[in-house]
């Protein structure tokens, strides 16, 4: 449809014209609220608090989301909230991976806070139009789109009748609406979710960044926890935010020569290293897809095993091979030499409503290779694509969506659901065409798609409550946490990862804790202790990233060298000493490493704390689902026979071969449920928690953190 | 014996670091091996030869998700 | 095109050229502010400039490297975002980066120092 038409409908509900502000020190100093129900506008200050305890990005939307929302409020109700927060160091340009933002909502998954990361230029160039958050509240009567220009100072809500609800449509779209000419596309952004965002609770965001070469909108995504469906429910249709003439220093930093330098050199060592480490710029993070399977651990067939025959089919080198365009600068934000937003242009898509066309597919990640790949059975690349790219258009989460369908299939392969519960859908593993056609009821909101759309969770009770299932099976095969579905690495063999899965703020997401080679390979964790001391530093660490908007790939998926003689080198110490150099470069501030780890530990704690407000967030909550820890069913522990029995034999002291298959399995089980709660005691000791996971008065004192509002609730768990 | 990533491992007469990746199944792809503490260069796995109680690490570089 | 090319058994490291670039460009006699530097190496010498050979075009992400009519990698500093990737990647080091300016700079044949040159050791 032609631009001009689709603007023609646009109805201009308020503006808001605000005063341009230079940044200071990575901070533009004001955040700026939408109240959709009101049609209300304003710009609200940052405090000098706000920045001390919270830091900004994640911090800056968790304490906002504090004080606007109840205790009992939740997903759908009006006053929860979408803030979208970059952070101080978002929108330089001289490191790789300085352009992320976090999002945060309350969850329709998990019923409590959601913290998802994004790239694309949507937060950059939201502070670079003077603001350090956007917060949306309330609800629109009809769909709208919200238009922010940054070098005019004008905020606008307009209803947008005509617009697609796709993602790679209506990027298009408001990308081209809003650009004063062509070369004036790489300065729009564009948010947007789907028609799948509508009917399941496992909707994302897209952030776009318009890329010149490929000529265009490109779409990096807030994955996890149902934030799309939020957005949707909100019926916000879009968000665009345009600015013009981004260079060296936006930020206004304290001091640009250690960022120059930082800059400078791990451009040099990506440009000489990259090739023989990770391959990011070949093909980004899909590259681990062969180390996975080598090392057995690439999720097979709803998390039962950890490799597969036909696991060359999806490797790194086919996707290069056939479908990656190469030599191509794919940073999601300037500046990210490790460039690993790939895409497979003129693509052609063999089912759907856009079938036929021929696309530009943003991935595959290897999250999506993994999830809509081998944990579905799935070993083919060119649907691991059509899947990512109707995940990515339909606006929901390609790794809910094949863990969930990982689940699905393994219900329908053991006659727990049927061809008549599914509607026909025979949902075995490895049958793309019934993936296909389950993505696709999700965007028309039909079918047995919009059951799956629900989420495990909610998955179970409808198949115990209307189809007979069994609960405590279901439970045992059903990989979700909190009401989150767990991302796609197996922890089945690594009780660390295991606790960096379970012991996490938001549920099952891999971005916390990281710990499997660390664990299983190095055996560099082989005490209780050691576990917990990585599970007390890597989420703490991990986390900061999160509140300035850097992304952690450049932190351990390129190499320097003198991590060859460094000690520790699992923290990347080299990196880490960067990420500190740029923090104090850009703010003025004078931070070392232990103060990056108690700026997290405040909002780390803040979040834990959130949760519990919200009658989450204790130890129960952090229990999980048996196929996360061992061998569920009898195929699963003879699959992998010598190394349990020698656990039994070596670790447990009992003898195998004297005991049957179901002892055998029920011994196992026993010691790995005991192992966790014993990791889980240690963990929370090393946190400052109480054994129940709440943190203590203690604690927070010694963090800063001892807010009457925060004392207040854990007050009632001490 | 030797022992390799703090777990004790069977040692063979003129055992080379290559050896030890191959019998482990380790890949040669971004990991830093060291012997009693002290590095080795890729270049040497094939010649290294590994005494008998020898302390061997081989540290997987891998970032992950 | 014309390059500019060096020979280096010729040079002296008199500087001149140097000085005669930052000058020019930057208004300093700084020959950290130089496209073309001569540096010491194993006793004698190596000239760094720009060989033009373009690798910095691809990897530039606002697409702020072009060659221009003759055929000379020019930088256009307005959409330059000063990420410094060509900086990083350029097989020669080259491309020149110092910390008062945003956007780094490069030689872009112009031969003022080779006029400057007594010893001829440079050639356009």
């Amino acid at each position: 449809m032609q631009i001009e038409k689709l603007r023609s409908e646009h109805k201009l509900l308020t503006e808001f014209k605000y005063d341009l502000q230079p940044i200071e020190k990575g901070y533009a100093n004001r955040t700026l609220y939408i109240n959709l129900s009101e049609n209300h506008i304003e710009s609200q200050p940052v405090t000098q608090f706000m920045k001390d305890k919270f830091v900004g990005g994640k911090g800056f939307g968790l304490y906002k989301l504090w004080h606007a929302v109840k205790p009992e409020t939740r997903w759908q109700d009006p006053e929860n909230e979408i803030i979208i927060a970059p952070g101080p160091v978002a929108g330089i340009t001289q490191y790789p991976g300085t352009g992320k933002s976090l999002v945060v909502s309350i969850s329709p998954l998990t019923d409590m806070i959601i913290d998802s990361n994004v790239g694309g230029y949507v937060g950059p160039f939201l502070k670079f139009s003077g603001w350090d958050a956007l917060e949306i509240q309330g609800k629109a009567e009809k769909d709208v789109i919200i238009v922010i220009d940054g070098n005019d100072g004008t905020v606008k809500i307009e209803e947008a009748p005509l617009e697609a609800v796709d993602g790679h449509v209506l990027g298009e779209q408001l990308t081209e609406m809003y650009a004063k000419d062509e070369d004036d596309m790489r300065n729009v952004s564009v948010v947007t979710a789907g028609t799948a965002a509508e009917n399941t609770l496992i909707g994302l965001l897209n952030f776009t960044f318009y890329d010149t070469r490929k000529k265009v909108a490109r779409l990096k995504q807030a994955g996890r926890g149902g934030i799309g469906t939020v957005f949707r429910d909100k019926k916000v249709k879009g968000i665009v935010i345009r600015y013009a003439g981004t260079h060296g220093n936006m930020n206004n930093v304290d001091d640009i020569a250690p960022i120059n330098k930082a800059g400078i050199t791990i451009h040099k060592q990506i440009d000489k290293l990259d090739d023989v480490q990770c391959r990011m710029r070949q093909v980004g993070t899909a590259n681990i897809v062969e180390v996975m399977d080598a090392y057995d651990l690439l999720p097979t067939h709803n998390y039962q095993y950890g490799s597969h025959k036909d696991t060359v089919k999806i490797d790194s080198h086919t996707f290069i091979k056939n479908y990656l365009s190469q030599n191509s600068p794919d940073g999601c934000w300037y500046g990210c030499s490790l460039s690993c937003a790939k895409a497979a242009e003129g693509f052609k898509l063999e089912s759907g409503p856009y079938k036929g066309d021929k696309v530009c597919v943003d991935g595959p990640e290897y999250e999506t290779a993994a999830g809509c790949g081998s944990n579905i059975g799935v070993f083919d690349a060119h649907a691991i694509l059509e899947l990512n790219f109707y995940c990515d258009t339909y606006g929901i989460d390609t790794i809910s969506f094949g863990t969930l369908t990982a689940f699905v299939m393994e219900c329908y392969e053991r006659g727990i659901i049927t061809k008549e519960q599914t509607g026909g859908l025979e949902l075995t593993f490895g049958n793309k065409w019934a993936a296909y056609e389950l993505i696709h009821q999700m965007s028309r909101g039909e079918g047995f798609g919009k059951i799956a759309g629900l989420g495990i969770r909610k998955m179970k009770d409808v198949f115990v409550n209307e189809f007979g299932a069994d609960r405590d099976f279901l439970n045992d095969i059903g990989m979700e946490q909190k009401g989150l579905e767990y991302s796609e690495y197996m922890s089945k063999e690594s009780l660390a990862q295991q606790g960096g899965y379970g012991l996490t703020n938001k549920g099952p997401q891999h971005d916390e804790a990281w710990l499997i080679f660390m664990d299983m390979v190095n055996n560099q964790i082989p005490s209780f202790e050691d576990k917990a001391e990585a599970l007390h530093y890597f989420p703490m660490f991990r986390t900061w990233f999160g509140l300035c908007g850097f992304c952690k790939l450049p932190w351990n998926d390129t190499t320097p060298e003198s991590n060859a003689t460094a000690d520790e080198p699992a923290k990347m110490p080299e990196h880490v000493q960067n990420y500190v150099n740029i923090f104090n470069g850009v703010t003025g501030l004078s931070i070392d490493r232990d103060e990056l780890i108690r700026q997290s530990e405040r909002v780390y704690n803040f979040q834990r704390i959130f949760n519990i407000r919200m009658g989450k967030g204790l130890r129960v909550h952090d229990a999980t689902p048996y196929r996360s820890m061992g061998p569920v069913t009898k195929e699963e522990y003879l699959s992998r026979e010598e190394r349990y029995d020698g656990q039994l034999k070596d670790i447990i002291g009992l003898d195998p071969t004297e005991m049957s298959l179901e002892d055998k399995m029920a011994a196992t089980r026993k010691h790995r449920e005991a192992q966790y709660e014993k990791l889980t005691d240690a963990v929370y000791k090393r946190r400052g928690w109480t054994p129940n996971g709440v943190p203590t008065v203690e604690k927070l004192s010694d963090l800063g953190m001892d807010l009457p509002e925060l004392v207040e609730v854990i007050n009632k768990h001490l | 014996m030797i022992q390799v990533n703090n777990n004790p491992f069977p040692y063979d007469n003129n055992m080379t670091i290559s050896d030890i990746l191959k019998k482990k199944k380790y890949m040669d792809h971004m990991i830093v091996v060291r012997i009693n503490g002290n590095h080795v260069r890729p270049e040497e796995y094939n010649t290294k030869v590994v005494k008998d109680g020898d302390d061997v690490k081989v540290i997987h570089l891998f970032g992950g998700g | 095109m014309k390059v500019l090319k060096v020979a280096v058994e010729k040079c002296i490291s008199c500087g001149a050229c140097e000085e005669k670039c930052s000058t020019l460009f930057k208004k300093e006699n700084d020959r950290e502010k130089s496209c073309i530097q001569i540096n010491p190496k194993n006793g004698g010498r190596v000239i760094n400039v720009c060989n033009q050979c373009g690798r910095c075009i691809d990897v530039c992400p606002p697409e702020a490297l072009k060659r221009d009519a003759s055929g000379i990698v020019r930088l256009d500093a307005k959409r330059c975002v000063g990420c410094l990737i060509c900086v990083g990647f350029c097989p020669t080091s080259a491309m020149r980066q110092h910390d008062d300016y945003l956007v780094p700079f490069k030689c872009i044949s112009c031969g003022q120092c080779v006029n400057v040159c007594e010893q001829g050791a440079l050639v356009l």
